[in-house]
């Protein structure tokens, strides 16, 4: 009865909201890395986390498909609260899902192909070889490489296998696609891309997204909603024009890209000292 | 001083208690996937990768074991004149003992350091995050093939080693050191029974499926960078060496029990 209720309250909070957090808090040790956050994501829409490096937008992003799991708090997929599930039913959530990890994570061990194939295996039983490769084709034609089908990850760049991965990530249509930094470390044209087909996936498809990213030339083109994280609490939250002219001294730092005038004051400091402690070695050799 | 103490305690008996809770998966993954055609290229590939490329390193081992024993115990026997005792003496050592513990601690270092190796990278590269975020259990998918083709194969490559060990004390006692061939094979014979045989082969089960699980376990727990894998490695080494002493003790206690219960009764069918 209880726990009834405290479901129903989670839907009408969330609105038309597919994934939610509540009070999530994450910690590794003593370090708290996730501080009591809510959130909720619109059907649909583009979110975008944005937030310097460390501070825990993979760690939030993991939360979403229970990768990881929060110390406190609940998470919802469509009014359901699936943190406290068990690994075999969360796999079946999954399956909504497609996640973009930061690195690819591409198996090293298969090829593009077969990577591309791997979670269609899984799940379906195939029958038809040719309309597999079909899709196969269609799927990397989409991130620009078709072609390299029969080539090993080890043998790609950077940039073109997180594009392999993005087309592992689509390869079961999902409802919800998550990004981890889909941009990071792509030239700015192929970065465009990306962006390019986040903005196809979402807006023709309806395919609901979030993306975790510090490029902000690409916040600012696909973002509906941009949500800032800041030693693990929201620190803004609203769309591009509010983020623009948040008051928040942190907030424009990070958007604007500028250093601030303490870390500015440590750096001359540091270059100071290095000056005055070290001496060329065969100086003091001599 | 008795804080770090008790710390030290408390993490050991948490991380027992965490590989314990994962071999009880991986036992209901191996499972699972016995009952599903669908695993079995999964397990035959594992097989041919653990098993098939092991066959050398292991006969090597096993052929080595027998000279040296042949080469040690001549002297000693042949001092007391009997020297024609020689092929009990190594044949019973090699089946029972040696060749079943060396073969195996040659098999966590080959497959126990690259299975570590390979699940312990995939760990940190995010890879098995991947696998369960494409809705796949990674203990099914990525342990269980491995436990069952080591647990599997690791009897077939103690026979090879044994087969090995016993022609390699042969070579040495009868072409090298003149000991006459059918008295050499007539004392094996009566000396070295099928239970001795089947008790080293049986061995190789345990050993096998505690090689793969720990390896597998300290892959999966690996920390990140390449320190952490390394660390992963020869942690997952110590521990296989250690549980395969400790595992070999324990079945020689047990089949002992075995022995002396059930083994004469066999007389009497
Ligand atoms: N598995 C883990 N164990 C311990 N600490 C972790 C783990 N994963 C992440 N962290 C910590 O969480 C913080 C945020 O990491 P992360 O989410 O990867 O940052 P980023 O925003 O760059 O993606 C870091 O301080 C990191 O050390
Ligand atoms: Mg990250």
């Amino acid at each position: 009865m209880e726990k009834a209720k405290g479901n129903k309250q989670a839907a009408d909070a969330s609105g038309d909201g597919i994934l939610a957090l509540k009070n999530v808090t994450k910690k590794f040790g003593d370090n708290v890395v996730l501080d009591d956050i809510s959130l909720t994501m619109e059907k649909g829409k583009t979110t975008v986390v944005i937030g310097p490096s460390g501070c825990g937008k993979t760690v939030l992003i993991k939360h979403f498909i229970v990768l990881l799991r929060p110390n406190m708090g609940e998470i919802y997929f469509r009014d359901r609260r699936i943190d406290n599930l068990g690994e075999h039913e969360l796999d079946k959530i999954r399956t909504h899902f497609g996640f973009l990890f930061q690195g690819g994570a591409l198996f090293d061990s298969l090829s593009v192909a077969e990577n591309i194939v791997f979670p269609i295996k899984q799940h379906y039983k195939i029958t038809d070889r040719s309309k597999v490769d079909e899709l196969v084709t269609t799927k990397l034609a989409l991130v620009g490489l078709d072609g390299f089908q029969s080539h090993y990850p080890a043998n790609l760049s950077g940039g073109q296998r997180k594009r392999v991965a993005l087309a592992r990530a689509i390869a079961l249509n999902p409802e919800v696609i998550l990004y981890d930094e889909p941009t990071t470390g792509l030239d700015p044209i192929r970065a465009d891309i990306i962006n390019e087909l986040i903005l196809k996936l979402q807006r023709g498809l309806g395919v609901t997204t979030v993306v975790v990213t510090h490029d902000m030339t690409s916040v600012y083109k696909i973002a509906d909603r941009i949500i800032m994280l800041h030693h693990g609490k929201i620190i803004a939250d609203g769309d591009a024009e509010h983020i623009r002219n948040h008051p928040d001294s942190i907030v424009q730092q990070f958007i604007k890209g500028q250093v601030s005038e303490n870390d500015l004051a440590v750096l001359r400091m540091g270059g100071s000292i290095i000056q005055a402690q070290l001496q060329p070695r065969d100086e003091l050799e001599e | 001083m008795i804080e770090t103490i008790g710390a030290d305690v408390i993490k050991g008996v948490n991380n027992m208690g965490r590989f314990a809770r994962f071999v009880l998966e991986v036992t209901k993954a191996a499972a699972w996937s016995c009952s599903r055609t669908r695993t079995y290229p999964l397990i035959w590939a594992q097989m041919h990768l653990i098993g098939v490329r092991s066959v050398p390193v292991v006969m090597i081992t096993g052929a080595f074991v027998g000279m040296v024993l042949a080469v040690q115990a001549y002297d000693q026997l042949a001092g007391m004149g009997l020297e024609e005792h020689l092929g009990v003496l190594i044949n019973i050592s090699v089946v029972k003992e040696l060749g079943p513990v060396l073969a195996a601690v040659m098999l966590a270092g080959r497959i126990g350091g690259a299975l570590t190796a390979e699940l312990g990278t995939m760990n940190v590269t995010e890879q098995i995050d991947a696998v369960r975020s494409m809705g796949t259990d990674p203990v099914r998918h990525l342990v269980a093939p491995r436990v069952l083709a080591c647990l599997l194969l690791t009897p077939a490559l103690i026979i090879f080693a044994d087969l090995l060990g016993i022609l390699g004390g042969y070579f040495v006692s009868v072409i090298q050191m003149d000991i006459n061939n059918r008295a050499y094979w007539n004392f094996s014979a009566q000396g070295v029974e099928l239970w001795d045989v089947s008790i080293g082969v049986i061995k190789g089960f345990f050993f096998g499926a505690a090689i793969a699980a720990i390896s597998c376990y300290k892959g999966f727990t690996c920390r990140e960078g390449a320190h952490g894998v390394g660390q992963a490695c020869t942690e997952a080494f110590v521990a296989s060496f250690i549980s395969i002493l400790a595992l070999d003790f324990a079945l020689a206690v047990i089949f002992k029990g075995i022995y002396n219960t059930f083994w004469p009764v066999r007389s009497l069918v």
